[in-house]
């Protein structure tokens, strides 16, 4: 024991040094690692909130990414319920990512079969303006394993369908069968006109009616010709210069002086027709005074009857004592 | 640099080569004063302590641990209460320990040079190797990972697989059990040769607290060493898995730094500095704890050891298990 003060101090201060820079060492690596984890978890990035609302949060945890053209743009910092029942998942986004998302950004929640759940983003109008800070969003759930049930029960019936189809007493294989039958027709003498008309015979027929067609064909043309003719005729004579025509509007010509004649005749009636008023209105008062002329002709007569009734009782020289008016 | 340190440790050790000779006689040669200045915390030291003079004596036979005697509920008790009384000198000793680390004056002068050459001399050498070591196998872990991952297409996941097993679980108990085999085992065996030899006894004596002189500096360096090793082989593995995925290039740095920065959740981090200076701490006292309080007794030398490693491997299998509970569940 005694001897060990005087054997330890040569070496002491090398050590004591080592130890210093040892110890520096490890406070350097403690230091480095923390703040590396620290920048690591985004503590020093300036951020801005986006909140995602999800009917189910499952799979989501705390501190996975939100990937924008696969890219990590955002980190989950909290998932908490909200009042409605829903899930909120609460996301920060670095500001110099934010860019990325605009107003009519998409935020979908994919549960894949295998692996984790990812939140992604899409942005199809970068024109659009930037997505507020704190801004909520509803975010589409697309669930891989969920749409399982409904895609197996699909196949299922699309394989029955086609057990069914591809039986052989099926309508499928019948009609098959009447298509080899069809070919086989088309194949033939008579080619595509067999297969429509069913038997040769038909087909003869359609074939003559078709030449007869042609004969008719041939004469309707000739015919047209000959019609062709008569309307060149027809017009010479209606428009030509010794056609109708021309006689026809020399015709109305005249017509039209008649009327004009006419007219003025109408007129001449309408004048002597009024005098006529007049006459008549004339004759009215004259019809007027003659009553009165009659009257007094009829008190004259009067008195020259009883004149000559006096004179016959005076004179009594004719027997016959009726005087005859006329 | 490292050189120098080592060439330095025959002198920072006198124990362990100036007085070879005089292990065996000082065995049994102790007076019962001074044993019983040691030994006077237990039934079962102060029993093995008096063992050899009165053998013949029944209660104490069945204290001898070779008597092969059928259990009796005596016995039971009694083994109960010596392993409860263990366990409790450790854990009273590590608050002592923890209390003295604590106190400035624990850092003065002869202390400090002291906890200097142990820290330089414990660890200097073991970080190069276990650097080594450690950066070998994890480039072989890696790369298997990293191999399998993408042949199933999951290539994605390769990164955080290789940092959570590795530098979260494999590297901090392996700098561990480095350090408790390379450190604190010598250690504990030399703190047990110098109370044999009765040096620490002789020490109080002349008025140096010898669990300040002798066994703070010990355990701090162990502690020391245990963080060092795990923050150099941890940054060293981070290195290398970088460059295993991404090759020497820059590009890869954002999209893994993310990486990192998703297995190192806040509650990952607490838990993994919780769990490395509890392995740290239990590396380091615990070799040195049972040397103190446990007889060293000449027959049995190596199942002392080995007894006090099994309760090393039990309380960071503990550790370990108790950091896998609280990160994964």
């Amino acid at each position: 024991m005694n001897e060990q003060p005087p054997a330890s101090p040569p070496p002491v201060k090398a050590l004591e040094f080592k130890a210093a820079v040892l110890l520096v060492l490890l406070l350097a690596l403690l230091a480095g690692s923390a703040l590396y984890v620290m920048y690591a978890r985004g503590v020093f990035e300036a951020t801005q909130r986006l909140v995602l609302i999800a009917d189910d949060s499952e799979g989501v945890q705390v501190g996975m990414d939100m990937t924008f053209s696969g890219f990590p743009i955002g980190r989950v910092r909290r998932i908490e319920l909200g009042e409605d029942g829903s899930a909120r998942i609460l996301i920060d986004v670095p500001k110099k990512d934010a860019h990325w998302l605009r107003e009519s950004s998409v935020f979908t929640l994919v549960k894949s079969l295998v692996g984790g759940t990812a939140i992604r983003a899409y942005s199809g109008i970068l024109s659009d303006p930037p997505l507020p800070d704190g801004a909520a969003r509803k975010v589409l759930a697309g669930d891989a394993t969920a749409e399982i049930p409904r895609l197996m029960s699909a196949v299922r019936d699309l394989v029955q369908n086609l057990t069914a189809l591809s039986r052989s007493d099926a309508a499928l294989a019948g009609t098959l069968a009447n298509m080899q039958t069809a070919t086989e027709r088309l194949k033939g003498r008579h080619g595509a006109l067999g297969l429509l008309l069913g038997n040769d015979e038909d087909a003869n027929k359609l074939i003559t009616a078709l030449e007869r067609t042609n004969t008719l064909l041939a004469r309707v043309d000739g015919l047209t010709t000959k019609v062709d003719g008569m309307v060149t005729r027809a017009d010479a004579q209606v428009f030509g210069p010794e056609g109708v025509m021309p006689e026809t509007r020399a015709a109305i010509a005249q017509l039209n002086a008649t009327l004009g004649d006419a007219r003025n005749t109408l007129k001449k009636a309408d004048a002597l027709l009024a005098e006529a008023q007049g006459v008549a209105a004339n004759a009215k008062v004259a019809t007027a005074d003659l009553d009165t002329l009659r009257a007094e002709v009829e008190s004259s007569l009067r008195k020259v009857e009883h004149l000559v009734n006096e004179i016959n009782r005076r004179w009594p020289f004719s027997r016959e004592t009726e005087l005859k008016l006329r | 640099m490292y050189g120098a340190v080592t060439k330095g440790t025959p002198r920072l050790r006198p124990a362990q080569n100036t007085l070879p000779a005089a292990d065996e006689q000082l065995q049994g040669g102790r007076s019962p004063a001074v044993r019983s200045l040691w030994l006077d915390d237990g039934p079962r030291n102060a029993s093995a302590a008096l063992r050899r003079p009165t053998r013949a004596r029944t209660y104490h036979r069945a204290m001898s641990p070779p008597a092969p005697r059928p259990h009796a509920p005596a016995d039971l008790g009694r083994t109960t209460l010596r392993w409860f009384t263990g366990w409790w000198r450790i854990i009273h000793l590590g608050a002592v320990l923890l209390v003295l680390s604590l106190s400035p004056s624990s850092y003065r002068e002869p202390n400090r040079t002291a906890m200097a050459g142990h820290i330089a001399v414990g660890t200097a050498p073991t970080l190069l190797w276990f650097t080594l070591l450690s950066s070998l196998i994890s480039l072989v872990l890696i790369r298997i990972v990293v191999v399998t991952a993408a042949s199933y297409g999951l290539s994605q996941y390769a990164l955080q697989m290789v940092v959570r097993v590795l530098v979260l679980e494999l590297i901090p108990l392996t700098a561990a059990v480095f350090v408790a085999l390379r450190i604190s085992l010598p250690d504990g065996r030399e703190i047990a040769r110098m109370r044999a030899r009765g040096e620490l006894d002789a020490l109080r004596a002349t008025g140096i607290d010898p669990v300040r002189h002798e066994v703070l500096p010990r355990v701090m360096a162990g502690v020391f060493s245990v963080l060092m090793l795990a923050a150099v082989a941890g940054v060293v593995t981070l290195v290398l898995a970088y460059l295993t995925v991404y090759g020497f290039t820059s590009e890869g740095f954002d999209r893994y730094t993310r990486t990192v920065g998703q297995v190192f959740s806040p509650a990952v981090s607490l838990i993994f500095t919780i769990k490395t200076f509890l392995l740290s701490l239990a590396v380091a006292l615990m070799p040195v704890a049972s040397a103190l309080y446990d007889l060293p007794r000449t027959r049995s030398r190596t199942s002392a050891e080995l007894q006090a490693l099994v309760r090393l491997f039990l309380v960071m299998l503990l550790i370990e298990a108790a950091s896998l509970v609280g990160n994964y569940y």
